[in-house]
């Protein structure tokens, strides 16, 4: 059997995941009957599996994050003041990568209460550290004990791995003044921020993406969770959806 | 929007996905110090046009405008063919062998597995650029073929063939012992 271009646009499609479920189940049929297209598969399998192994990342050296970071210095928060909770959430990024967050949580008026920019501040923040976590491991073993001792309470740690969303680890964030655990989860290459805190801080999660981030927000017992990723919406909603049904216990 | 939230909205956005930026530059330029003029350059445009941005998927958005930094840099600083090289004879100069098919064990496909860094590199740099970019966008930073779509302002179909070609074409590359 000849392999025509169509096939490999469908081959391609099919391993990048970007068919159809009806059109998975047709193709699935053929690449069992078709030699030549299974080992085609295998190739860009292989292909793929060493782009992402063997090419390192990537990354702005750090004299280019000056030249970028004096592009848009940030305004001194004591002469502009606050106008609203953006700037709050803003400021407060800008105040992380200062490396100067202590500060403002000591000067910050009135950022008590959780808001979905706090929120996407917190996310923004570990995205621009060089690690978006304090504890890396993909184990949850690992990752749940690290919260004993340091919060009231530890959260809820699940593995999602075989769903798509391997753990990447835990930190711990401060939204308006409440500490509270984040477990980070991975999407392909988005990174997803679970910030879990007592329910009677609820923030309520915006129906708009907040600065491209979006967010999801649920309960479970005495808590409220928090999903933020640059994810699309309806694959932030699969995570949040897996991660509620998945069972917390080993 | 005054320039204090334009500069807030500017952390928020597009420092996050400076990396990805960097990478991005970097395979359509080439090199290093290129990328990183690249970068600057679409900074400077992403802190101008950041009130244009409607809040979506901030990542496409920001590497959408290091492209096209990236590709006014070519015109620039590259020989004309290089760059105005049309899909039609890009798709010409990437013609591939018909029947790549092997033997039942895929000895080609270990022979992939097994390419080291540099061969992978030099593979990836040698293709035409819209397929290079193509290549970089879907297996290196790891975007759907909307955003993809989106970012090289072609339509699906048009990112799909391209991203087969690609693959093909290195394939070929790798998977010939020499």
């Amino acid at each position: 059997m000849t392999t025509t271009e169509n096939d490999r646009l469908l081959l391609n499609a099919y391993i990048d995941g970007e068919l159809d479920p009806a059109h998975v189940l047709e193709f699935e049929r053929r690449l069992a009957e078709d030699r030549a297209l299974a080992d085609e598969r295998g190739r860009i399998e292989a292909l793929r599996g060493a782009i992402q192994d063997r090419l390192p990342r990537a990354t702005a050296s750090p004299a280019l994050r000056r030249r970028v970071a004096a592009l848009a210095p940030p305004q001194p928060f004591a002469i502009k003041g606050f106008t609203g909770w953006a700037s709050i959430a803003a400021s407060a990024a800008i105040a992380f990568a200062a490396g100067s967050f202590a500060t403002f949580v000591a000067i910050g008026p009135g950022g008590r209460e959780p808001t979905p920019e706090l929120l996407v501040a917190s996310h923004v923040r570990a995205l621009m550290a060089s690690q978006p976590v304090d504890v890396a491991s993909s184990d949850r073993h690992t990752v749940k004990p690290w919260f004993n001792g340091k919060l009231p309470q530890s959260p809820r740690v699940v593995d999602l791995a075989a769903q798509g969303f391997p753990l990447v680890g835990g930190r711990i964030d401060v939204i308006g003044l409440t500490p509270g655990p984040t477990l980070v989860y991975r999407a392909r290459l988005h990174v997803i921020s679970v910030t879990s805190l007592p329910k009677s801080r609820r923030a309520g999660a915006p129906t708009r993406p907040i600065d491209g981030y979006n967010m999801v927000e649920w309960t479970d017992g005495p808590l409220a969770y928090w999903a933020v990723s640059d994810l699309a919406a309806p694959e932030l909603e699969n995570f949040a959806k897996a991660f509620r049904a998945a069972d917390p216990e080993p | 929007m005054d320039r204090g939230d334009s500069r807030t909205r500017f952390a928020n956005v597009v420092i996050p996905h400076l990396d990805d930026a960097y990478s991005l530059a970097r395979w359509v330029t080439g090199n290093r110090a290129d990328a990183e003029d690249v970068v600057q350059e679409a900074c400077l445009r992403a802190l101008r046009g950041i009130g244009g941005f409607s809040g979506g998927n901030g990542r496409a958005w920001v590497l959408t405008i290091v492209r096209n930094a990236a590709y006014d840099w070519l015109r620039k600083n590259r020989s004309p063919a290089v760059v105005h090289m049309d899909d039609l004879e890009a798709v010409e100069r990437m013609r591939i062998a018909d029947d790549a098919t092997s033997g039942p064990d895929n000895p080609e496909a270990a022979l992939i597995a097994r390419a080291d860094e540099a061969k992978l590199d030099a593979a990836i740099l040698s293709l035409p650029t819209v397929f290079r970019e193509t290549l970089v966008l879907r297996d290196v930073q790891g975007l759907d073929y909307r955003e993809i779509a989106t970012i090289t302002d072609v339509p699906i179909g048009t990112v799909m063939s391209r991203l087969a070609r690609a693959r093909r074409k290195v394939i070929e590359m790798l998977g010939v012992d020499k």
